[in-house]
């Protein structure tokens, strides 16, 4: 019967003429420190389509009609004839050095937007980019609407498209924005959810319970729009979490390996997750789980994978299954305890790290200090896209390594100067980093005054700072001896990865925000006392009364 | 001069007989097709409205303030629970309870002490969260004056047939509403913006709930129709908190708001319990303040109105019973609470007192049957109803006006003479 109905649903969707696509995909890994990080994957892929020409924006578009892509997200682009599109949606830190690069290289903290847009004479890309961004908004109840041209920029050479630009007349351009303070909650997935083809019902998406999924150590969604040339267009909605099951486990069952690097825990979807998937979703052509196994450890697994690669087991979702719950479990005796840090190598090939010294309002120091763990020089683009509150002063940009001034390891490709109150600043540099060596920059800024008006509710608190982003490019050839086989680190990159810093916290001077009402009183009193002591003055006589029997 | 006098007479009568003939005749059209679209008897206390929306704003941020997004969230449970749909209602939170990392139940809030129920859910909608709650924004969410870019879920789409539950919680004082503890909005302001509501038929009726200190005064500078208002204390009085819980740490519901979901508990969408039953419950002893009520600008009597015409999103339908074998139309028994007393001989039936609304759906002969019975009600509201008291009344009153003209013109007549 369900076959049937699948046989009809393919039939029915051969017929149009833009066949959807829609896979599924899960990946766990275990990482060194213990934790699972968890990577959702739902693709949908419009065959044969094409993003909407902006020069047709003068007129009405042609309708669509979409079974599985998001109808909703679908329209928003075609409103806005958008090619390509990445919203993501974080919170916490991404921890490079135990964790590693992540299966999507957007991790920045808080809410990140980009977009790559062909001009159009009718609408300029800068009105469509606040459309887009207040519809999304509107899409995903995210605050949106804030990501105004006071911190938009284009990076192009940071955010290269991802997928393939049609070949228009009019070029595309870029437009980014960041938003730190973001919060992720509930009310962001909801949609996300609503955007899926069996939402959460049925398929992968059942295991996507926000109570656990908000309580991860970082977690993040993003909806990723991408052309590809000569297949279609293509939504790709990721959710990625960073679970500790140890928390889950009511024995906190650990095994410590003899090498004291790698320590696993026992999860199963009923602990990490409170969910099972109890069917498979009738309309995805693939739907697959991919659970990363350990090398070294003896582990169990239930129920028994589908094919098991070198050290990758796959399990394919379908409804012969019965309700999956993959558990893994670990036989072993001792409790759990972390490796000791200095034991561990970085498990990316920069470490970077970034702060502001200073509490003054005008000596203050950015610091950014990248260490290169990589034993071969490593270039690396290095990008600020930094609000008009925290003023660069360029010429005092200098570069340290152990104390010895580098300055010539630093190559500035180009620097769009702040506006106050109106653009950020946009700072794109490349860095050349000697190997195994930590670089050290310093820069001057300064805070300026924010006007009344501009600070948040929240003023106390400071205004987060967008995160630094690197993308390391190039790194030059190896012999074989230095190379080590065991650290999966050190293989060459086929694209570059982008490596976001944590966010900045920064303090402006706040005013009292009493004064208004101190100064009208003030003055409205000053004023009466002034006019009133005048009028008195000048029409108040005193004139002798006589009182008593001596009238007349 | 005399007969100038008498032909003026004559005149004033002749007028005078049309405008009765035609009282008398709307009184005779009037009574059935009236009874036919009031489905409580009395035209008087039967709702026009076709939709409802809601707009539920928590004004305080931080984590101490957990209580007012409880409060707001509790609310959008219950509007949500009695039909209204997420695209339906706006929701206001000043800060991010469920997933701040001082919570220690992420994704949820709880409302109670013991945390029996997580108000959050998985499934919902935040239309202005953070820092889009400004009293700006909140006043262009009433007036429907934004920015063409403003999304669709972030607007109040009403007309002149939606009643818009307007609740409003936070810190406040004499007749103003702190907003994020950064800005104020006045009575004076709401006031306004309800009156431009007004004028542009934005509503049909609004229900203004407000819990906050002194709350009372928040709607007494309102001047707009339709509008019913209810706060949680008096000024001079504060508003106070129900209950902490020991493991969030902070307190998590206010009394006010409290008790009046407690009522909403035992509401569902199909209940007929009228405002005056939800005000009668305000207790001094439970609520430690004066709970007020503002019903002068609203046009229906409070027992007539029913709960649901402001928070369930109820449409008004007629099912017509599947018509028993035996003689006679059903007659269905007379239902609870506070009702007309005219009573349709045809068996005209509302949701909620039809009691076999599963039986009727639907085979051929049963459609059948509901279509015959449709007819038959149609003609006789338009022949005239069987019998009905008001509509005696009517004709008797319409009669009389008309002998008084006759009577007055005789002794004109007869004074001309």
């Amino acid at each position: 019967m369900r076959l049937l109905g699948r046989i009809g649903a393919l039939l029915l969707l051969s017929l149009l003429c833009e066949a959807e696509q829609f896979a599924e995909d899960l990946t766990l890994r275990p990482l060194r420190d213990g934790k699972l990080a968890a990577s959702f994957s739902f693709t949908t892929l419009l065959e044969n389509a094409t993003p909407r020409h902006p020069g047709s924006l003068e007129y009405d578009d042609d309708s669509q009609h979409y079974a599985l892509f998001p109808l909703a997200l679908g329209q928003v682009l075609r409103e806005f004839a958008v090619t390509e599109l990445h919203l993501t949606l974080n919170a916490g830190k991404w921890d490079y050095d135990r964790w590693g690069y992540p299966d999507e290289p957007g991790v920045g903290t808080g809410a990140e937007l980009w977009a790559w847009m062909g001009d159009s004479a009718f609408i300029s890309v800068d009105q469509r980019w606040k459309g887009l961004r207040n519809a999304l908004a509107g899409l995903f109840c995210a605050s949106l609407g804030s990501l105004d041209e006071q911190r938009t920029t284009s990076p192009i050479l940071s955010f290269q498209p991802e997928g393939s630009l049609p070949n228009w007349t009019t070029p595309h351009q870029l437009r980014h924005a960041t938003l730190p303070s973001e919060h992720v909650c509930t009310e962001n997935l909801t949609p996300f959810l609503k955007l899926l083809p069996c939402k959460s019902r049925s398929g992968i998406a059942t295991l996507l319970n926000p109570h656990k999924l908000f309580d991860a150590d970082w977690h993040g969604m993003g909806v990723h729009v991408r052309y590809r040339q000569d297949i279609g267009v293509e939504v790709r909605l990721a959710f990625q979490a960073v679970i500790d099951p140890v928390r889950y486990s009511p024995e906190r069952r650990r095994e410590v390996s003899q090498i004291l690097t790698c320590i696993y825990p026992d999860w199963s979807f009923l602990s990490i997750f409170d969910r099972v998937i109890e069917r498979a979703c009738p309309v995805a052509d693939t739907s697959i789980i991919r659970v990363k196994l350990p090398t070294e450890a003896s582990y169990a697994m239930t129920p028994t994978p589908t094919s098991i690669d070198a050290d990758l087991a796959t399990f394919l979702v379908d409804d012969a299954m019965k309700p999956l719950d993959i558990v893994m479990k670990w036989p072993g005796e001792s409790a759990f305890s972390y490796p000791p840090r200095s034991m561990t190598r970085p498990l990316t090939h920069l470490s970077v790290r970034r702060a502001l010294h200073g509490s003054n309002q005008y000596s203050a120091q950015l610091f950014i200090s990248v260490k290169n763990n990589s034993p071969v020089q490593v270039r690396t683009g290095y990008l600020e896209t930094m609000p008009w509150l925290l003023q660069f002063y360029l010429h005092t940009m200098h570069a340290h390594i152990d104390g010895v001034p580098r300055d010539d390891l630093v190559t500035l490709l180009s620097y769009t100067a702040p506006v106050p109150h109106a653009r950020p600043t946009l700072l794109q540099a490349v860095l050349t980093l000697p190997p195994e060596s930590t670089l050290q920059l310093t820069l001057d800024v300064s805070k300026p005054f924010l006007r009344y008006t501009e600070h948040p509710p929240d003023a106390q608190r400071g205004w987060d700072l967008p995160p630094a982003i690197f993308v390391p490019f190039s790194f030059e050839n190896i012999s074989q001896e230095d190379w080590d086989p065991r650290n999966t680190a050190w293989t060459l990159l086929e694209r570059p990865t982008r490596i976001y810093t944590p966010v900045l916290l920064v303090d402006p001077a706040t005013p009292d925000f009493s004064m208004p009402y101190n100064v009208i009183i003030l003055s409205c009193t000053l004023i009466a006392l002034i006019f009133g002591s005048v009028f008195n003055y000048l029409t108040r006589t005193f004139v002798v009364v006589h009182v008593g029997e001596d009238s007349h | 001069m005399r007969t100038q006098s008498v032909a003026l007479g004559y005149y004033i009568v002749a007028i005078a007989l049309l405008l009765a003939l035609s009282a008398v005749a709307g009184a005779q059209l009037a009574g059935p097709v009236e009874d036919f679209f009031a489905q409580h008897g009395g035209s008087a206390s039967a709702s026009a409205h076709t939709n409802n929306w809601a707009v539920l704003v928590c004004a305080s941020r931080y984590w101490f303030n957990y209580r007012h997004m409880a409060n707001a969230l509790g609310m959008y449970r219950t509007v949500k629970r009695l039909g209204i749909p997420d695209s339906n209602i706006i929701l206001m939170l000043a800060d991010d309870a469920a997933c701040n990392a001082r919570n220690k139940f992420p994704g949820c809030v709880y409302a109670n002490q013991g945390r029996h129920l997580d108000l959050y859910g998985d499934n919902i909608e935040v239309d202005y969260r953070g820092y889009e709650v400004t009293v700006e924004n909140f006043l262009r969410v009433l007036t429907g004056r934004m920015d063409a870019s403003v999304p669709r879920s972030k607007r109040l789409l009403t007309d002149d047939r939606s009643n818009v539950f307007v609740y409003m919680t936070g810190h406040g004082g004499n007749e103003f509403l702190k907003f994020q503890d950064n800005e104020e909005i006045s009575a004076f302001d709401i006031a306004d913006a309800l009156e431009q509501m007004w004028q542009k038929r934005r509503y049909h009726e609004i229900l203004f709930m407000v819990d906050t200190c002194q709350a009372n005064t928040m709607f007494s500078k309102f001047y707009s129709p339709n509008v019913l208002a209810t706060g949680s204390s008096e000024l001079g009085e504060s508003s106070y908190s129900h209950e902490n819980d020991y493991d969030i740490g902070v307190a998590v519901i206010d009394k006010f708001t409290h008790y009046i979901l407690q009522f909403m508990e035992g509401i569902n969408k199909t209940s007929q319990a009228s405002m005056q039953d939800l005000f009668n419950t305000y207790d001094y002893k439970k609520f430690e303040s004066h709970a007020g009520v503002r019903a002068d600008l609203f046009r229906r009597p409070l027992d007539r109105t029913l709960v649901t015409d402001f928070f369930g999103g109820v449409a008004q339908a007629e099912i017509l019973p599947f018509p028993p074998d035996e003689s006679g139309p059903e007659r269905s028994p007379e239902p609870k609470g506070a009702l007309g007393h005219d009573e349709h001989a045809v068996g005209v039936v509302s949701p909620a007192r039809s009691s076999n609304f599963n039986d009727t759906v639907l085979s051929g002969d049963a459609r059948a049957l509901q279509q015959r019975q449709f007819d038959t009600l149609i003609a006789a509201a338009a022949v005239g109803h069987p019998d009905a008291w008001a509509d005696a009344t009517r004709k008797l009153r319409a009669w009389a006006s008309t002998f008084l003209v006759l009577v007055l013109v005789g002794w004109v007549g007869m004074r001309g003479k």
